[in-house]
């Protein structure tokens, strides 16, 4: 009986919420909640919030839903978790953080951090090897250091 | 006339595997009539691709609609423009538009270079001709686009086609996939003579010298259709958007990213010899992203909304994208030896470091968004269970990735080749710091409080003082000698090196581009439902609808708003926008009306008619600070680029460091 009530409660919630105009239906609150659900709607690449398509037959449909368990009083992880029961988890915009999808996010930082090591290695690789002991006399050095610094004087 | 371009294109195909093995074999056993008997298939297999286009042309515009392909994609009430577009605007057609533009390329190739790199050139040949018969083998055989309507036995027309998508009728967009094309196929030159100089083993840069002007031209194209497409998003698709990282949008950046890096670290190997291996790799990663990207487009692999109808092309371009890739990495590691650097690094903090990062960073970003495309199949294949990769995730791992790129077109010019002091960092560095650090706090009192749009127009301002103060240096110091004024000690500066501050107004064009992107933090957006005499708000403007309007004429019905606008309270004209339903295709499309403006723009989308209330008009008003400034900046990106092109006044050689190894000092020592 209980379970009956509460589905009479959702159903005029919910026709309730149909009631409501398109920009109500772009309140703050539904859009807060709809920036975590992909639109299903097989042509676009939104979330629920962001779908621009006016009568989208899967956006549309969800803000409505969301509009109604919000006012129901329902928190933001509970609605996101009752599409997720209902679509699975390809209802969620961005892949899970975890279990195999945790690849998602990390590879990325993966891949720069392999890239920063092989930098460094090939850094190290082609640095230019500290100069070997030179095998010119140093009277000899210091005289062509000494002409180096006359022309540059010249120069100047 | 459909029989004659079917036979043109077989006997393109038969020409392209002569050519192929004519010009591998005159190459490998140096025979040079089987090399020139080749060069003159390649001009002799335009011609039989041009011929086969011209009656596909033909028969879009006279509407020979006995064609399946001109029933699917034209119609009488089309535009001539768009009837021409129609080329492009299929799966069979855009194959054949692919095949033509190889050939032309081609020709152009074998033209150019008669008397030019002999030998490397058979294989450069070869090279394009595999590309071209893996081309012909889909215009032959899989797509052709010279199928006919039949009953039975006997052809029959249809009346009317089909005609294009209304959206894609539009100018912008009859440009982005031929511009998006010429770029895709581009790639195949520079390629080719990398190809060709891997296997002659040719010392020098030779390839390097030959493909540089290639490389700036099909980046150029590349460029010009990911922003025509972008700039018909925003203008078209009635949202306000211009990039919704959409598989197919994703696959057009990954090859541009990695040619990027590719115009960057080429500059090492010109000056430096180094880095030969990695720019192997990156031209034939390009290539190899170019195919896999019109894969990703015709394939049905991710379901996009660009996407053909599906078809069974797939598994050929599997194999093809197979073949470049063993071939490619077979020759590169089999040649090791011959890429062996020249140069050493002398410094950590240089210019051949920075380039190291910028390599790094525009890889990495390329994989970022290679990976987030395909994740899901991924994900799908290993765990069975189906996620969603959506914008948010792009924008997520993407936006750092693209601010720390930002920050390297700051720094990386401003480092010294072999190495940078710190007196010089600090002289080159501390003024255009201060200025971003300084903008950043400004805006913190003014209560701006987003991070990444603080981080990014800190940057924007970094960047852009780096690159005036390069060209107020070079310029000051003409002057000073000449004696010329301010702009024509510029144009002074810019034609001595036109690469270099070439690609210093590109650099520019891309520090605008981030402004309009950091912009979209701020977006407004508000939908309402209005009757006529009713006003709203968004931001700073006082909208009221003067009048709504409908009507019907032959091609569609339309639904018309009239909006008075005031911004700040004062009079700033009207905006109408209008929504159509065109008959024929049954697709609704938005006139959207956008008052553009370098702080903002106003954006007002009819939407369409209440369903709750018919007598309303939903109208979608959105207000877009900065977004105008990515058009500018697409604008100045092409501008340097075109630059760039430019022979410069004076001849660079770059003589090499020579490098003394330790070896023979030591050896030296000894004796």
């Amino acid at each position: 009986m209980r379970r009956l009530k509460t589905s009479a409660l959702v159903v005029l919630l919910a026709a309730a919420a149909l009631s409501q105009t398109a920009s109500q239906l772009q309140s703050d609150a539904v859009r807060r909640v709809g920036v975590h659900l992909a639109c299903l709607c097989g042509t676009c690449k939104n979330t629920v919030a962001d779908c621009p398509m006016l009568e989208c037959h899967f956006a549309k449909p969800a803000r409505v839903r969301i509009a109604s368990l919000l006012a129901q009083g329902k928190s933001d992880t509970e609605i996101i978790e009752i599409f997720v029961k209902e679509y699975g988890k390809q209802v969620l915009a961005v892949p899970p953080a975890e279990g195999f999808n945790l690849l998602a996010w990390t590879m990325p930082f993966v891949a720069i951090a392999a890239g920063l090591m092989l930098i460094w290695v090939f850094i190290q690789r082609f640095r230019k090897p500290p100069t070997a002991p030179s095998a010119v006399p140093d009277e000899t050095l210091s005289r062509y250091r000494d002409e180096i610094e006359k022309d540059l004087a010249r120069l100047d | 006339m459909e029989n004659l371009g079917s036979l043109a294109v077989l006997l393109a195909f038969c020409l392209g595997v002569y050519a192929f093995l004519a010009s591998l074999l005159g190459g490998w056993k140096n025979r040079p009539f089987l090399v020139a008997s080749a060069e003159r298939s390649v001009l002799a297999i335009w011609f039989l691709l041009t011929l086969p286009s011209a009656i596909l042309v033909t028969a879009l515009l006279t509407g020979d609609f006995r064609l399946a392909y001109v029933a699917a994609h034209s119609n009488r009430a089309m535009p001539a423009l768009y009837k021409f577009a129609a080329w492009w605007g299929g799966q069979e057609g855009s194959l054949l538009f692919w095949s033509w533009l190889l050939s032309c390329y081609a020709a152009v190739v074998v033209l150019t270079n008669r008397r030019k790199h002999r030998r490397i050139m058979p294989f450069v040949t070869a090279t394009l001709m595999a590309t071209q018969v893996f081309f012909l083998i889909l215009n032959a055989f899989v797509a052709s686009p010279f199928q006919v309507l039949a009953v039975g036995r006997e052809v029959t027309a249809v009346p009317d086609g089909r005609g294009l998508n209304p959206l894609l009728q539009y100018w912008a967009m009859a440009m982005h996939p031929p511009t998006l094309y010429l770029g895709y196929v581009g790639f195949a030159v520079p390629f080719a003579f990398a190809m060709g100089s891997l296997i002659t083993r040719e010392p020098g840069d030779a390839w390097i010298h030959t493909t540089r002007r290639w490389t700036i031209v099909t980046w150029l194209f590349q460029s010009c259709g990911i922003l025509l497409g972008a700039g018909w998003a925003y203008a078209v698709l009635g949202w306000g958007g211009y990039w919704a990282w959409d598989p197919v949008e994703n696959a057009s950046l990954l090859p541009w990213l990695t040619a990027t890096a590719f115009l960057h670290s080429v500059m090492m190997q010109e000056k430096k010899g180094m880095m030969k291996v990695w720019n192997m790799v990156l031209v034939s990663a390009t290539f190899w992203l170019c195919i896999f990207g019109t894969f990703l487009t015709r394939s049905g692999v991710v379901s996009s909304v660009h996407a053909f109808a599906q078809s069974p092309i797939g598994k050929y371009f599997v194999v093809f994208l197979g073949i470049i890739f063993a071939v490619a990495a077979y020759l590169i590691l089999d040649r090791l030896d011959y890429l062996k650097s020249e140069a050493r690094l002398e410094s950590v903090i240089s210019r051949e470091s920075s380039f190291l990062f910028n390599n790094l960073i525009l890889v990495a970003s390329c994989f970022a968004v290679l990976w987030g495309t395909l994740f899901p199949v991924i994900s799908e294949a290993v765990t069975g269970e189906k996620i969603s990769v959506d914008a948010p995730f792009f924008n997520r791992v993407n936006v750092p990735i693209g601010l720390f790129l930002l920050f390297l077109t700051g720094v990386g010019p401003l480092f010294a080749w072999r190495r940078t002091s710190l007196e010089g960092l600090r002289r080159n560095f501390l003024w255009p710091s201060v200025a971003g650090l300084a903008l950043i706090a400004v805006l913190l009192v003014l209560g701006v409080r987003h991070f990444y749009a603080l981080v990014c127009f800190g940057l924007c301002l970094f960047v852009a003082w780096t690159i005036v103060a390069e060209f107020y240096k070079g310029a000051r110091a003409i002057r000073a000698r000449t004696g010329q004024n301010w702009i024509a000690a510029t144009v002074e500066l810019t034609h001595r090196n036109t690469r270099r501050y070439g690609g210093y107004v590109v650099h520019m064009g891309i520090v605008f581009m981030f402004l309009g992107f950091a912009g979209a933090a701020f977006n407004k957006h508000s939908t309402v439902e209005v009757r006529m005499g009713d006003t709203f708000r968004i931001g700073r403007y006082d909208l009221r609808v003067l009048d709504l309007r409908e009507g019907d004429n032959e091609n569609y019905t339309w639904q018309h708003a009239v909006i008075e606008v005031r911004h700040n309270g004062r009079p700033a004209g009207t905006l109408e926008p209008e929504r159509r339903f065109y008959k024929s295709s049954e697709q609704a499309t938005s006139e959207v009306a956008i008052r553009r403006r370098l702080n903002e723009d106003l954006y007002l989308n009819y939407a369409g008619l209440s369903n709750e209330d018919p007598s309303k008009a939903v109208i979608q008003a959105y207000v877009f600070p900065l977004v105008s400034w990515i058009w500018i900046g697409s604008a100045t990106l092409i501008f340097g680029s075109l630059i760039c092109l430019i022979p410069s006044k004076v001849r660079r050689e770059y003589p090499r460091t020579q490098v003394v190894g330790v070896a023979e000092r030591y050896a030296a020592v000894k004796n």
